[in-house]
């Protein structure tokens, strides 16, 4: 039985922890073949995702690229400006 | 200059020539001065604190490059943006710098004759898109479709390099992914 408390109370954590997202935002400089491999590198995504959001930051402007707790999006944050990408983090609206 | 390549034993290899390896030097001095005299502006220039990295300033820089290379990480909420910044800026313009240093030796190390391992194409890429950012800015190039300054000789300069800059960066993300 206290097992299966400690699992309902991790899981409560992560439900209050993570409404945070990161954004990565468009710009005129950064070629899409490289906001696509930053995608890759840093976040592990596919190939496929990665260009299906870096085609979202291209034509809608912006795209949310993690989501999770306050303190890895700063984290997420600080790296996509280390690779020069233009990146926020904020609150996700309820 | 000969895109770069991926050889045998894995190593990422191009060759600039005198005149390119020069460029590009200067422009990541550039690119480290600038990026190093944040120091002096410090809201905490204190040694133990720029230790650890923290001691950066509370607001965006006023010079819009640098802005652009240290942008607000809270796109709504200017605090929250300062109390970031204070805590990351130092360590985050110091990697920067470091990034600009690495391209600057290795460009050094074989007279033009560049070899990278994985991790200093990383700091390759990401000085070349510091670069190709700063120049942008000097240019006025802010969103999609947007041509820049091309009233002078040194406006036409800087487009040249800007997109050389985006074809070496090519040359090396293909390169990383063979």
């Amino acid at each position: 039985m206290p097992q299966t408390l400690e699992e309902t109370a991790s899981r409560e954590q992560i439900a209050l922890d993570s409404p945070w997202v990161t954004l990565v935002w468009n710009d005129p400089v950064n070629l899409m073949s490289y906001v696509s491999y930053v995608f890759r590198s840093y976040f592990g995504f596919s190939r496929e995702e990665a260009d299906r959001r870096m085609l979202q930051v291209h034509e809608n402007g912006r795209a949310v690229v993690a989501t999770g707790s306050r303190e890895e999006m700063e984290r997420h944050v600080e790296a996509m400006h280390d690779f020069g990408l233009w990146a926020t983090l904020q609150k996700v609206d309820a | 200059m000969t895109p770069f390549e991926r050889a045998d034993d894995g190593v990422l290899a191009a060759e600039f020539t005198p005149l390119e390896s020069g460029i590009i030097t200067d422009l990541a001095v550039q690119i480290a001065e600038l990026l190093g005299e944040l120091g002096a502006d410090a809201a905490h220039p204190d040694d133990v604190f720029a230790s650890i990295g923290i001691g950066g300033t509370d607001r965006l820089h006023r010079d819009p490059a640098i802005a652009r290379l240290l942008p607000d990480a809270y796109g709504e909420d200017a605090d929250a943006s300062g109390d970031f910044r204070r805590m990351t800026e130092q360590s985050l313009a110091t990697r920067k710098v470091g990034n600009a240093r690495t391209v600057v030796d290795s460009l050094a190390r074989g007279d033009g004759q560049v070899e990278l391992i994985d991790e200093e194409a990383h700091a390759w890429m990401k000085c070349l898109s510091d670069i190709r950012l700063t120049l942008a800015t000097r240019l006025g190039i802010e969103e999609d479709g947007d041509t820049g300054a091309t009233d002078s000789d040194v406006a036409l300069a800087m487009h040249d390099l800007y997109d050389w800059l985006a074809y070496v960066t090519e040359t090396l993300i293909d390169a990383l992914e063979s």
